[in-house]
């Protein structure tokens, strides 16, 4: 029945990651029952949950990084590239398309939680973020099996 | 001395806490307090109060644990009552509104659900379905010398992307809905197309969860789906 490592049996969050303790993180913080005559108190560190906003997609910038990541698209080495594609990029860039690191929308996170990252950079080891969530999402169904 | 709250739970939870400690530093230890017929977990409030990593855990290990017995209404994380008096007369103010949604999330946990469909595969599917972008990227890539290019480029690859993600998200939803008693959406952060949370009743969760699984099936290795739960019902009281 349980299919994700929320079961309600042992620490959560304990040995979970930083992967999986951001995405209970904004429950935890943003959600559940406020009872308005109680203090909140006042939750340094936690700007990353609202720092971390979606991507904007409507910008000049992310019009030339979606640009720059299609020119660099290897369409031939897609297994989904229909074969009518074939002589439409012909010159495939090679080069390009091997030495590709990261995508638009990847970037822009990236240099959002970089500065996040900067900005907590005293007590980094402490406050949950999201730094190993790239990496950790790139397997495309990361639950603990 | 401030008193921290994590939850309220009817008087008759068995509120079985044993082993657990609260937040802070060293962790303080959980204790109740009682007020119209429901209980209030809670715990001396570390001073100062920040949520750290482990302070976050302690926080939502109260939920889970009582979860487990029963039905329990998470508090938002940081909350502080002035003394234990202030949480009682807290919960003697409201105990008609707790009960009810203590009635209402009865037998109920909550699935949280967030998808992505990687970059490069959309972006695949947008030059393969449209010819105004594969028109522009080849041109661009032949080295036409005209900056308005990468632009167009662009602003169509974005329109699309901005399209297709609000397909996804509500398709998504669509299929998991019907085994949700209730739903809440929110923003999607970073590349993720969907954020939203279920109110999933322990009858429905197996049709939910198979549900679930059938679309990761259907949507394929470029997404990454994460789906968190059973959870304490935090989106829905």
């Amino acid at each position: 029945m349980t299919v994700a490592p929320q079961s309600g049996t042992g620490p959560a969050l304990g040995g979970g990651g930083a992967g999986n303790l951001y995405d209970v993180l904004e429950l935890i913080l943003d959600r559940g029952l406020v009872i308005d005559v109680f203090a909140r108190v006042s939750l340094v560190g936690i700007e990353i949950l609202k720092v971390d906003a979606r991507v904007v997609v409507a910008s000049v910038d992310t019009y030339l990084r979606f640009a720059e990541a299609c020119n660099r698209l290897d369409l031939e080495s897609g297994r989904k590239a229909p074969s009518q594609l074939t002589d439409l990029v012909g010159e495939v860039t090679e080069g390009g398309a091997r030495g590709r690191s990261k995508g638009a929308l990847t970037g822009a996170v990236e240099a959002v939680t970089e500065s996040v990252r900067r900005g907590h950079a005293d007590d980094k080891d402490e406050e949950p973020e999201r730094r190993h969530e790239r990496a950790a999402r790139r397997p495309v169904r990361h639950r603990e099996d | 001395m401030a008193v921290y709250v994590y939850s309220i739970t009817g008087s008759s939870h068995p509120r079985r806490l044993e082993g657990l400690g609260g937040v802070g530093d060293p962790p303080r230890e959980l204790r109740t307090v009682e007020g119209g017929s429901l209980t209030a977990v809670v715990s001396d409030a570390p001073e100062p109060l920040r949520p750290k990593r482990r302070d976050l855990a302690a926080h939502h290990a109260v939920q889970e644990r009582l979860m487990a017995d029963g039905v329990v209404l998470p508090l938002r994380f940081g909350l502080t009552a002035p003394d234990d008096e202030a949480v009682r007369a807290a919960l003697e103010e409201r105990a008609d509104e707790y009960r009810t949604r203590l009635r209402a999330l009865r037998g109920c946990v909550e699935y949280h659900v967030k998808a992505a469909q990687q970059e490069e595969s959309m972006l695949r599917q947008i030059l393969q379905q449209s010819e105004e972008a594969r028109r522009l990227n080849e041109e661009i890539r032949s080295g036409a010398d005209r900056p308005d290019l990468p632009l167009a480029l662009g602003e169509l690859v974005a329109r699309e992307v901005q399209v297709r993600q609000n397909a996804l998200a509500t398709r998504v939803v669509e299929t998991l809905r019907p085994y949700a008693r209730e739903e809440r959406s929110s923003e999607p952060t970073g590349e993720d197309f969907v954020n939203v949370s279920f109110l999933v009743d322990h009858t429905d969760e197996e049709g939910f969860v198979s549900a679930e699984r059938g679309l990761v099936d259907d949507l394929g290795e470029a997404f990454d789906v994460r789906v968190r739960g059973p959870l304490p019902a935090y989106s829905f009281v």
